[in-house]
């Protein structure tokens, strides 16, 4: 096991991990969503040696309750999810947060994504804690990532609720230095012993008021905590209180700004507010800043809770009154910007004549969105539609859904929606029932395979039930692709001690009027399936049996076997074709200007032989 | 050290820029220094803009470096070189910037002009206090192809005065982080020999 605790680089999910085994943690559940899916890893990978439970719920829901249930049977349990993932699971944390947690602890992490990197919205998950009056803590760096996992369940185990941790993408998917611990193999209390009265009724009233008296007294214990620290001599004329990373930024824009007289206040735990810490940084301030990512809910917490003070008199400054934005990512420089203005002072970073070199140098600029691997087999899907779609008159509408196939926005605009988990289908399932509204649009829908079995199901009973005319699509590569290939349910080739549960057993329960499998490697069968089903009235699935490239690579993968793919300079159409480089896209396919012909760049293809297909003219060739 | 040094490798998902950022903050670490690297996933293997930034400071900094303040900036590409440098170069930065242009999906279809490589280069210099454009191209064929550019470009800044970490430590670090170690040093090799002729 890891005896070796020499200081190293850990991201901020793996400390948050590494918090957990060396806090005892023993039931670990998740579903993979960025940015937090590395903390399940972590503790996936370092799990058998230990001995402790570490899973890829079937969705973050599950993972919750399974979680709450090994906590009330006094395992330390730990849930880990992604900002949407807490949305799913907020229907039992909204609940359950009314009856104590278990004796060995109860954490939950969330990863949020400022600025929706890989998500398909921005959201402050922090409201959940306000929402479910429960305690939060944002670290600031990796260390402190670390450490406060061990405080959390230190508060877990003391006052028996869950605690929350949010994460952000930039602390989770960077890497600092973190001095480690050892674990230590936990004996947990045997035998165990279920709580009691795992219930709200008949007064739930009365627990909620439990809890806030519960809360009170954590704000008492926040406030003698050695998480947040206050940095001020005598009055300051500027005083910054950050939370999470954004305490980084606030610490080097302090510097920066050339005001000598600043402060700091760092807060980790945001809720419920250490009063006493905070009451103490107000009263020393003139101006206070406040630095927070997305929403501002520490900035709102103390503007309200400086109204109980008397003879307050310095000036709050943040996203309310606009000097700092309220979306999108944080950083040094927006923290300059809005110490600057909170002072009066003229902001400027460069000057006029650098100005203006970046604007010219900016003219050049070109996009680069992203796209599918080279061979991924959801282009070939996305592809089969556009041509379906074409042959129909444009009368296809696809809702679109969560993964890897979610470019498919970008391709054409081959999807027409895109939300959260599961909504695809669930969107179809109105719009296939509008055939008698006069809708004279085909409905179809896709989802990946670890998104069908995470959110699909009951959108899909709903469309048998009730008759609506849809085609759903399921584009089954056997994997979690997106956030890094986890196993999932729906795969044959499960881990010891897990087993199979069938996507198409699944779908054939819910018995649609047609059901067929397809083959996405093989372009032209899927344009055929596409085309002859989607027109077809009731409930159709097809099961695409799909083939993520980058998985196919991880497993060693390498092509050698297969032809090499090429161009017949003579047979190709050159500039007034461009189907292949310009419309189908594959990144293996490039342009030479001077030939006007296109290339395969050979160290990319995977030799599929999709755009053999593609190519109207027959100039592309394998073999 | 009095100040802190702020590296940014920029380039284009599936070149192989996260590897270049561990190589670099584990050399930090052998020199006893404190680096904290911030990474984008997600958009990493799929085509998107890559940047990875690496701070080496005395004591913990955030992962992100304020605009205009790379002291290094490592182009893996030319068009992404110019877009990091726009944010975050200024005159204190020494760009190393391959050549090699990895065109986007609208340049390939045409709904957008991908900018020749000569006036790329000639903007980021507008910006930079030295660039040095360097082609990998011949050098790759030779050793392994574009696979390994990320070696070689860790080769071709390693010549470099002024960065606090010396080329044995980024050849150590290699040896340490990279699968295929022997072949990653010989294109590290060939990396420091062509930028050691560029900049005479
Ligand atoms: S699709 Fe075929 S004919 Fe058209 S440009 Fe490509 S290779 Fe040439
Ligand atoms: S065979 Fe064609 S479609 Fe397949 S990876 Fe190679 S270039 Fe792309």
């Amino acid at each position: 096991m890891d005896d070796d605790t020499s200081p190293r680089l850990m991201s901020g999910n793996e400390a948050m991990a590494r918090g957990a085994l060396e806090a005892g943690v023993g039931f670990c559940t998740s579903y993979p969503g960025t940015p937090s899916t590395g903390i399940a890893e972590y503790i996936m990978s370092r799990a058998e040696s230990i001995g402790i439970h570490a899973e890829w719920s079937v969705n973050e829901k599950v993972a919750l309750e399974a979680a709450a249930g090994a906590s009330w049977a006094g395992i330390p349990s730990l849930c880990s999810m992604k900002s949407l993932g807490l949305n799913v699971a907020s229907d039992s944390l909204l609940s359950m947060n009314l009856s104590e947690s278990g004796d060995g602890g109860f954490v939950i992490i969330v990863g949020d994504d400022p600025r929706g990197h890989s998500t398909s919205t921005e959201q402050d998950s922090r409201f959940y804690a306000k929402a479910a009056l429960l305690p939060l803590l944002e670290p600031s760096g990796y260390q402190e990532a670390k450490d406060s996992v061990a405080y959390a369940f230190d508060i877990s185990r003391k006052y028996k609720v869950p605690v929350i941790i949010r994460s952000t993408t930039r602390l989770s998917h960077s890497r600092g230095l973190v001095n480690l611990c050892p674990i230590d193999i936990h004996d947990f209390p045997r035998p165990l012993k279920m709580k009691e009265n795992l219930f709200n009724v008949p007064d739930p009233h009365l627990a909620r008021r439990d809890l806030r008296i519960k809360i009170r007294k954590i704000s008492e214990a926040f406030d003698k905590s050695t998480f947040n620290r206050l940095r001020v001599k005598k009055e300051a004329e500027l005083l910054t209180i950050a939370s999470g990373i954004c305490q980084k930024y606030a610490e080097e824009a302090m510097e920066e700004i050339g005001v000598e007289n600043t402060g700091t206040l760092g807060l980790v735990t945001t809720h419920p507010l250490p009063k006493k810490v905070v009451a103490k940084a107000i009263k020393r301030a003139q101006n206070i800043l406040f630095l927070e990512e997305t929403d501002p809910f520490v900035e709102d917490a103390i503007r309200s809770f400086s109204t109980e003070l008397i003879s307050v008199s310095c000036k709050f400054h943040g996203k309310q009154n606009d000097l700092v934005p309220a979306h999108g990512e944080i950083n040094t420089d927006l923290a300059i910007q809005g110490a600057q203005k909170a002072l009066g002072l003229k902001f400027s970073r460069l000057d006029e004549k650098e100005e203006k070199i970046r604007e010219s140098a900016r003219k050049l600029l070109i996009r680069r969105p992203l796209t599918f691997c080279a061979g991924c087999t959801h282009r070939n899907v996305y592809w089969a539609v556009r041509k379906v779609k074409q042959r129909l008159g444009g009368k296809l509408f696809v809702a679109g859904d969560i993964g890897c196939y979610s470019l498919g926005v970008f391709y054409d605009e081959a999807i027409s929606t895109l939300f959260s988990m599961g909504s695809g289908i669930g969107i179809a399932s109105g719009l296939g029932q509008l055939h008698s509204f006069g809708l004279d649009s085909r409905i179809a829908a896709v989802a990946g395979d670890s998104t069908f079995l995470h959110a699909c199901i009951p959108a899909l009973i709903n469309a048998k039930h009730k008759n609506a005319n849809v085609t759903l699509m399921i584009l089954d590569n056997s994997t979690t692709a997106m956030t890094g290939f986890q196993k999932h349910p729906g795969e044959e080739d499960q881990p010891e001690g897990q087993r199979m549960v069938s996507i198409e057993k699944i779908v054939q329960a819910i018995d649609p009027d047609f059901y067929a499998v397809g083959d996405a490697a093989d372009l032209s069968s899927t344009i055929a399936l596409i085309h002859s089903t989607v027109r077809k009235d009731g409930l159709n699935v097809l099961l695409f049996k799909s083939i993520c490239r980058l998985e196919e690579q991880r497993m060693g993968e390498s092509y050698t076997e297969q032809g090499r793919v090429y161009i017949d300079s003579d047979a190709c159409h050159g500039e007034s074709c461009k189907i292949c480089a310009a419309q189908f896209g594959c990144v293996a396919i490039g342009w030479h200007d001077e030939t006007a012909r296109p290339i395969i760049y050979d160290h990319v293809c995977v030799r599929c032989g999709a755009c053999v297909i593609v190519c109207p003219h027959d100039a592309i060739k394998q073999g | 050290m009095k100040e802190d040094y702020n590296i940014l490798i920029a380039g284009v998902g599936g070149q192989g820029n996260l590897v270049c950022g561990r190589v670099l903050s584990e050399a930090a670490r052998l020199k006893d220094l404190h680096p904290v690297i911030g990474e984008t996933f997600g958009a990493s293997r799929r085509g998107g803009t890559v940047l990875t930034h690496l701070r080496i400071s005395n004591h913990e900094r955030g992962p992100l470096i304020p605009k205009g303040r790379a002291n290094l900036l490592l182009g893996m590409e030319p068009l992404e070189a110019l877009r990091a440098s726009i944010e975050y170069a200024g005159k204190q930065t020494v760009a190393v910037v391959s050549t090699a242009r990895v065109e986007t999906p609208e340049s390939l279809s045409d709904a957008a002009e991908y900018p020749p490589t000569d006036k790329i280069i000639e903007a980021i210099s507008s910006i930079c206090g030295e660039v040095i454009a360097i082609d990998p191209v011949e050098a790759l064929e030779k050793s392994g192809g574009l696979r390994l550019l990320n070696s070689y470009l860790l080769g071709a800044i390693s010549v470099l005065k002024g960065v606090p970490i010396s080329k044995d430590d980024i050849r150590e670090s290699i040896r340490r982080t990279l699968q295929n170690p022997d072949l990653n040093l010989a294109t590290f090799d060939l990396g420091v020999t062509d930028a050691l002729k560029l900049s005479r």
